[in-house]
């Protein structure tokens, strides 16, 4: 401690702009680890406590995936012994048309056995209305609202609202006000209650519920009941606890959470490489000091423990103020998650308020520091060998020798022999991940050598442009390996992030515009809802006659989705007229023949599959698909495979009569309209608008509307990404800031000397600028190759283990061409502030600065 | 051809330091002059001063008729790369750049064509007796070799002036006397006017003139 504070605390004091510097790296790091994981996390923990807030007494819920199912299964859930009170429900989430109010989350219960699980907690002046549930019952337009939501409207008992039902806006009267906290601090206080009866009408639900809630009778063992219902109901049933459910949600949203926290550790990662960049530099710059430290008597892990500490607590500052960043930043991010998630995969929920998790609080700081101190442990054991004679020797002490170069070599060649024989070795899950690691390592370990080579390759390009700036930049880089390494492994890592995350959205853009070609065709959509993923509302399957009865409309394709669960996954079951579909939209096949795949499914003799399913679950043409719905087990060979980017999870397409006969479902999300030839799209679409929606809740979206839709869906997945490859640039940029400060300090003899012997003050910032054009010209390049393998982890990794799609390998040389005057340019705007300091400083100071 | 005139020098720090104080005095084209005096006297920053390394705090400073206050940063850096050639004691050469380019750095600071910066840079390489070692980087050369290139560098422009700053500080006598009698030769061959600073006596006596501060200020003016 005594050396911390006589050696280490002046020198940090003497370096005020650098300590800031580094300490930013960890900050930024930090920020973004715990800024996206608090604000995943508020969003999930929102929808458990809404799952947790709505379930009340609740001990297990039945579902059958997201298509419900009939009335009749109530009473069997209620015939199974041990079962004490057991409530149907239907749940959606209904747009209202008040500003700024966004969506009500609808629950439609039976008044009757519902306050047996669930306390309505209302006002006193309400308990009379509703206190007879069949006074509620007999007014199929009851509606019981929240405090919270009645305040911030001005609603009271017999206010009316008006709400979107299936057949159109209709009027409800509010009936009763619970009181804030418990059930009415569900959904963020946007939540109203209604008789399940006519919660069925309202969202097209026909005679189904979507889930059964109940509690079992005291003393008895509730996974007992749960397998009891279990064996009753059969396979195509689920029977869960409430808290479970949440964990299927967040396995939803896998996908993105995966990606999220590779990004995130990245810019951790980046931050770790400005970090060792500090310490090998403040472990040369403080060589003397060290030495004479070390001729006094102090031992080699007194030094070690010295660069260690100091290495902890610059972490514990930083990770402390990243990690109030964070919460800052998530703030702003978990509004945006929310809208992300709820777009992508139709999960509606508010994330009214962020809370800092400790033990994410507790992990993100654990992480800052130990990427602290293990960025500064090479420095640390490099000061601790110091030779202390050698250190008080004035001189050139810098250059990596020819040994150190060799064994970086042989274990860079070492750890990208190994990565190669991970993918031999067919790598998926931990092979493919740790060949990731060996790719990033061998790169890493090569930086040093590359960058010199580099520096030693445009040497005379340099003289030759600029004879003395140019000459001088390229040779302190020559000379100085380790001050600069870190700061150009930072940048390169920064650049291939960008290639990685470029390359997969150019290669998903070109994928998805391939397979909307095709597969999305229609001239115009008839969906229930605005948002094409949410499946809150359904149409009676007569829509579609009404509207094949339109003038212009050649021919109508019912479709119907909906997420069931195969192995546990929640995969996407997309039922239609496959003659009808494949006579307009002929998706060829990757496993299988198409003609015979596409009339197999037809006939209702085989199912189709999409490709990353197939991957995921290692499926493939031929292979026994087993499905457990509502009405049994559904076992039918895949037909053939083929490429569609409909769900992340993958999707299941099977012919709609199967669909209706095991799920006893003929309700409709969507419609598939193909016009006449010369028939005119917006007159269509009017008359469509005219006709049905007078009467039936529709959207009618043209093609462009619906490709639109679906892109800009794709830029929504994508724009979050951009905005943490902002900050792994920033993270590398402050990297240069930090790297070109100490060049100046330590060429400032070398500067002086230039001045001294007649250099103007635009030639010393040229030599400056010069110097960090290089930096960021050698990451860059180093980066765009390392790119190219990333890319390829990045499309492997997401075909392999995370979404199995499939995505063509392009390298995307457009965005290499767009980041060479970004990272120049950040380079330059990184030596504006050194190249000023350099120009400023006193020159007889300088020339004799040791 | 360098005039002094009532010139001061004071360090502000915690207790402020007055490095000169009122010196005058006038070096007419083609002399050579040592300063001597002890250490702290303020023969560097006198030197320092004379060369527009750094600004006095009062006075006036005049190399060959035109002031030095008055011009800008880059213009006293003009004035310095066209009239003045430094030689430090500890030789400053840039570490990573052969003989032949640290030799050549003013010319290409002027701008001058690379086939003329390269004939002139192997004459004054020559000029020192160091035409074999054009290629060698400074680390390779021995204490003497090194100085004879920062002299060579420092007469890259034949300029009228040229300072020295301890020339022989840094070496053995042998080799210190062989360099001092380099600037001599120098000197006559090229005319240039030499202030030298010394704690060498025998390097001070071997000078024409020499000038001597205590304190700051003018302690002794004599010539031989």
């Amino acid at each position: 401690m005594i050396l911390l504070r006589l050696i280490t605390w002046p020198y940090v004091r003497k370096h005020l702009t650098r300590t800031a510097l580094t300490l930013t790296g960890i900050l930024l790091g930090v920020a973004v680890f715990v800024g996206m994981h608090t604000a995943n996390q508020s969003v999930l923990f929102a929808f458990q406590r809404t799952i947790d807030r709505i379930a009340g007494a609740t001990q297990l819920q039945v579902t059958a995936g997201e298509t419900g199912f009939d009335e009749s299964t109530l009473e069997r859930v209620q015939a199974v012994p041990g079962v004490r009170a057991a409530a149907p429900v239907i749940q959606a989430v209904a747009n209202i048309g008040i500003r700024g109010e966004g969506n009500l989350l609808i629950l439609g219960v039976d008044m009757l056995g519902d306050r047996s699980l669930r306390d309505y907690d209302l006002e006193e002046d309400d308990e009379g209305a509703v206190d007879d549930p069949l006074v509620f019952l007999a007014r199929a337009d009851s509606l019981i609202i929240t405090r919270p939501f009645a305040l911030r409207n001005h609603l009271t008992v017999n206010s009316t609202l008006v709400l979107d039902t299936v057949d159109g806006p209709k009027r409800f009267t509010v009936r009763g006000i619970m009181r804030s906290g418990g059930l009415a601090s569900a959904f963020g206080g946007n939540l109203a209650v209604m008789d399940i009866y006519a919660a069925q009408r309202m969202f097209g639900r026909g005679r189904k519920f979507d889930r059964i809630d109940l509690a079992v009778n005291e003393g008895e063992r509730i996974d007992a009941v749960q397998v009891r219902i279990e064996r009753t109901l059969g396979p195509g049933f689920q029977v869960r606890t409430p808290g479970s459910r949440g964990r299927e949600i967040e396995s939803i949203a896998a996908v993105y959470r995966l990606s999220a926290n590779i990004t995130s550790l990245f810019a951790l990662f980046i931050g770790m490489f400005i970090i060792y960049n500090t310490f090998a530099i403040a472990v040369t710059q403080r060589r003397a000091e060290i030495g004479i430290l070390r001729a006094l008597g102090a031992t080699q892990s007194q030094i070690r423990r010295l660069f260690l500490t100091e290495s902890a607590v610059a972490g514990a500052i930083g990770s402390v103020a990243g990690a109030a960043a964070g919460i800052l930043l998530a703030r702003a991010l978990a509004k945006y998650i929310g809208g992300l998630l709820s777009e992508v995969y139709g999960i509606g929920e508010r994330a009214e308020e962020v809370s800092a998790n400790p033990n994410l609080i507790g992990l993100a700081v654990t992480a800052g520091v130990v990427t602290s101190i293990a960025a500064a442990f090479l420095p640390a054991r490099n000061a601790a060998r110091i030779d202390p004679v050698k250190a008080l020797q004035k001189g050139k002490y810098e250059s990596l020798s020819e040994g150190e170069n060799r064994a970086r070599r042989s274990a860079a060649v070492i750890s990208a022999l190994s990565a190669f024989a991970c993918l031999g070795l067919g790598g998926r899950g931990v092979l493919l991940y740790t060949g990731y690691l060996l790719t990033l390592i061998a790169a890493l370990l090569l930086t040093p050598a590359a960058g010199l080579w580099l520096s030693r390759l445009i040497r005379p390009v340099l003289r030759r442009v600029r004879p003395v700036e140019g000459a001088l930049a390229a040779d302190s880089l020559i000379q100085t390996p380790r001050r600069t390494s870190g700061t150009i492994a930072a940048l390169m890592l920064s650049v291939s992030l960008v290639i990685a995350l470029g390359g997969m959205a150019r290669a998903s853009y070109a994928s998805i515009v391939q397979w909307m070609n095709i597969a999305l065709n229609p001239d115009l959509f008839v969906s229930a809802t605005q948002n094409l993923t949410a499946r809150s509302y359904r149409f009676p399957p007569e829509v579609g006659e009404r509207i094949q009865n339109v003038p212009g409309v050649a021919q109508v394709q019912l479709v119907r989705d909906a997420r069931v669960l195969y192995r546990g996954r929640p995969v996407m079951l997309v039922a239609a007229d496959i003659a009808g579909l494949v006579s307009r939209a002929r998706l060829p096949a990757i496993e299988g023949d198409t003609d015979r795949m596409y009339r197999e499914a037809a006939a209702g003799k085989g199912v189709i599959v999409s490709d990353n399913l197939a991957a995921l679950e290692n499926l493939h043409a031929g292979d026994i698909l087993e499905l457990a719905a509502p009405a049994g087990m559904l076992r039918l060979p895949i037909a053939g495979v083929v490429i569609d980017y409909s769900d992340q999870q993958g999707s299941i397409l099977i012919e709609r009569t199967l669909f209706r006969r095991y799920w006893n479902d003929d309700t409709v999300d969507l419609f598939r309209v193909y016009l006449e030839p010369r028939a005119s799209e917006s007159a269509v679409r009017q008359e469509i608008l005219n006709r049905v929606g007078s009467t039936t809740r529709l959207f009618v979206l043209t093609n462009r509307e619906v490709r639109d839709y679906i892109l800009r869906l794709t830029d929504q997945w994508f724009s979050l990404t951009y905005v943490q490859i902002a900050v792994a640039v920033l993270v590398a940029v402050l990297g240069i800031v930090n790297t070109l400060t100490v060049s100046i300090t330590d060429r400032r003899r070398e500067l002086g000397v230039l001045k001294a012997v007649g250099a103007l003050r635009r030639q010393i910032r040229g030599a400056v600028w010069i110097e960090s054009l290089t930096i960021g010209f050698l990451g860059l390049m180093l980066g765009l190759a390392l790119g190219a393998f990333q890319l390829f982890y990045a499309l492997e990794i997401s075909r392999r283990d995370i979404a199995g799609i499939r995505l063509e390998y392009q390298y995307p040389l457009k965005i290499a061409l767009a980041l060479a005057p970004v990272m120049l340019g950040a380079a330059l705007v990184a030596a504006l502030g050194p190249a000023e300091t350099a120009v400023r400083g006193s020159l007889v100071e300088a020339l004799e600065y040791e | 051809m360098i005039q002094l005139s009532g010139v001061s020098k004071r360090f502000n720090g915690k207790r402020g330091v007055v490095a000169l104080d009122n010196v005058w005095f006038h070096v007419p084209r083609g002399e050579m002059v040592s300063i001597v005096g002890p250490s702290g006297s303020g023969k560097s920053t006198l030197l320092n001063l004379i060369g527009g390394l750094d600004r006095p705090t009062s006075g006036e400073i005049e190399i060959d008729g035109e002031r030095l206050g008055g011009l800008s940063d880059d213009n006293l850096t003009r004035l310095r790369r066209d009239k003045i050639g430094f030689i430090f004691q500890f030789f400053n050469l840039l570490p990573t750049l052969t003989c032949l380019e640290n030799v050549a750095l003013p010319l290409h600071l002027r701008g001058w064509p690379r086939r003329k910066i390269n004939e002139r840079s192997k004459e004054l390489l020559a000029l020192v007796g160091l035409d074999r070692r054009l290629d060698h980087l400074p680390d390779e050369l021995s204490g003497g070799e090194r100085q004879r290139v920062a002299i060579a560098r420092a007469l890259s422009i034949y300029p009228p002036i040229l300072l020295a700053d301890e020339p022989t500080g840094n070496l053995d006598t042998q080799t210190g006397w062989e360099i001092l009698k380099l600037i001599h030769d120098l000197r006559q061959q090229l005319g240039a006017t030499v202030l030298i600073v010394t704690h060498d006596r025998a390097v001070a006596e071997s000078c024409p003139r020499t000038i001597a501060l205590r304190d700051g200020r003018i302690a002794g003016d004599s010539r031989q």
